[in-house]
């Protein structure tokens, strides 16, 4: 589910890009670590493979057919670091030439999919993919990461006050739950095939960074349920949750702390503050990005 | 292809295709900052951003048209979210979800259409976009039609092979399927490694080198400042008076 822009609320798409842009930047750092030059071409192809791969449809029965995801697939087969740089870079192409997507929602789109979904998906089988429990391990994969990115979408739509029924509610997360088995089963037999051509295709999860991969991982699927939670019962959205608790002030400056002066305009209504409030957003994601650059520069000149 | 068509669009003429791509990266973003921040007056707004787009579509010499109904990509999505507004009594937010998301799409696609996107990633990396992310991105760019085409093919084979029956749920399909992309994944991971060895041939070093960068100059930067008073002054205009 790639969110368009005009979907979410100031506080929430400025939030998530600012929280995105760093969270790439140590992704391609580790990347670019983690794999040896001749994989750039690699990524790029799988990319491509990716996209391609959703032309191929799956029979699911009663004429309807589904078709792969691949964020849990790409982190079994490139490694998770890799598989986050390889999901966002096909965001932004889905974004920039295809309309799929929007640019100021895109910190959202690579939050839920190519982060929180690829490290829930990459989960199970880092905790039990050596074992007995492979199998089971590689389906739960493709079924949390396609959950978990649906999940905190829809929380995030909540949040930002798209209006949704609760039986609406329930009918979606019934079709999430349906397209996630779905994700697991077919990412689970291609992962069959692929060993039966090549064995070397699937990695193992190396162990190094136990704890890391474990909390990211649990992190993600933690932060998907609390989201559908918290949005659920207050589907009024950030903004009347802030003024209904009665501490607006206090809440608005903590939910939007980037761009208070933002909230200050929005409840005086002067558009010279908003303006600029909207500028300093696009100046502070700006400099998030610059940040990272340099620090990828420094990291490289070292 | 849909793609297709905008990399014949982003080589035009115009003067906004001779603008330099960060130029057009920051009006874009300043653009999409108005209206999503938008609350007041959203109707007019709207129809006075619209106005602008078309122009600027105009101006960049492409069919305004085609432009238009490329932009509408986004509406199947939006429309069901709007129809869930509606349904709850909110006709304001459904048309302001129909509103921001194609106008915010139409903006992008101006941008992607007068700006080739080897251009626009490279300004992206001068504004400081990781570039093994940008890397990553150009290969997958270039790429798409490549193995979209494989696929396509074997898409093709399979159906000339099994038909088209409909049962319940078919194992065997979905096992063929399965091997089918596991092959498509073979393939594709060969490609990247003939690639790679012909990359080196021609003396690849770790970095796209390119004939020549282009500069920043005084009419990018007057572009972006026309574009920040058009939009800012145009909002700030309809929520003055309206």
């Amino acid at each position: 589910m790639h969110i368009p822009d005009g979907f979410l609320a100031t506080p929430v798409w400025a939030t998530l890009d600012v929280a995105a842009a760093p969270a790439v930047g140590y992704l391609a750092r580790r990347a670019q670590q983690g794999l040896e030059q001749s994989k750039v071409p690699l990524l790029g192809v799988m990319g491509a493979f990716v996209f391609a791969a959703q032309m191929i449809n799956f029979p699911v029965g009663m004429g309807t057919s589904g078709h792969l995801v691949g964020a849990a697939l790409l982190a079994y087969t490139l490694g998770p670091a890799a598989a986050g740089v390889v999901l966002t870079a096909i965001l932004a192409v889905q974004a920039l030439v295809f309309q799929d997507g929007g640019v100021l929602a895109l910190g959202a789109n690579v939050i839920n999919m190519a982060i929180a979904g690829m490290l829930a998906g990459y989960l199970p089988m880092y905790l039990w993919g050596a074992g007995r429990r492979r199998r089971s391990a590689i389906f739960l994969g493709g079924f949390l990461s396609v959950l978990t990115a649906a999940v905190l979408a829809l929380s995030e739509l909540l949040l930002s006050g798209v209006a949704m029924p609760a039986a609406m509610l329930r009918i979606s997360l019934g079709l999430f739950a349906i397209s996630a088995v779905l994700e697991g089963a077919i990412t689970l037999a291609i992962v069959e095939a692929l060993e039966s051509i090549n064995p070397d295709f699937v990695r193992q999860p190396q162990r190094s960074a136990g704890w890391v991969m474990t909390g990211a991982g649990v992190a993600a699927i933690f932060l998907a349920v609390v989201g559908v939670a918290f949005a659920s019962t207050n589907p009024d959205g950030i903004w009347k949750l802030a003024d209904v608790t009665g501490i607006a002030p206090h809440a608005k400056s903590l939910f939007a702390a980037p761009l208070a002066d933002y909230q200050m305009g929005l409840l005086q209504s002067v558009w010279l503050r908003k303006a600029g409030a909207g500028l300093a957003g696009l100046g502070l994601i700006y400099g998030a990005c610059v940040l990272c650059g340099r620090l990828l520069a420094r990291q490289r000149g070292a | 292809m849909h793609h297709v068509v905008l990399d014949r669009w982003s080589r035009g003429a115009s003067a906004l295709h001779r603008r330099d791509a960060r130029a057009k990266t920051l009006a874009v973003l300043v653009f999409l900052i108005a209206l999503a921040t938008a609350q007041r007056s959203f109707v007019a707004l709207s129809a006075c951003y619209f106005v602008i787009l078309a122009a600027v579509v105009v101006a960049a010499g492409l069919p305004l048209g085609s432009a238009l109904k490329r932009a509408s990509v986004v509406l199947p999505f939006t429309a069901v979210f709007a129809a869930i507004s509606l349904a709850a009594g909110e006709p304001m937010r459904a048309a302001s979800l129909i509103a921001k998301s194609y106008l915010s799409a139409l903006a992008v696609l101006i941008l992607v259409s007068t700006t080739p996107l080897p251009e626009l990633l490279r300004g992206l990396e001068r504004m400081g976009v990781p570039r093994y992310l940008l890397m990553v991105t150009q290969f997958l760019y270039r790429y798409l039609f490549v193995i979209s085409e494989e696929a396509q093919h074997m898409r093709a084979a399979a159906q000339a092979k099994s038909g088209s029956i409909r049962v319940l749920f078919n194992r065997s399909k979905f096992g063929a399927a399965a091997g089918a992309l596991g092959v498509l994944f073979a393939r594709s991971y060969g490609h990247a490694e003939g690639i790679h060895q012909a990359m080196l041939a021609r003396g690849f070093q770790g970095t796209f080198r390119t004939l020549a960068a282009r500069a920043f100059n005084k009419a990018d930067a007057a572009f972006v400042m026309a574009a920040l008073i058009v939009l800012v002054g145009a909002r700030a205009a309809v929520e003055a008076w309206i």
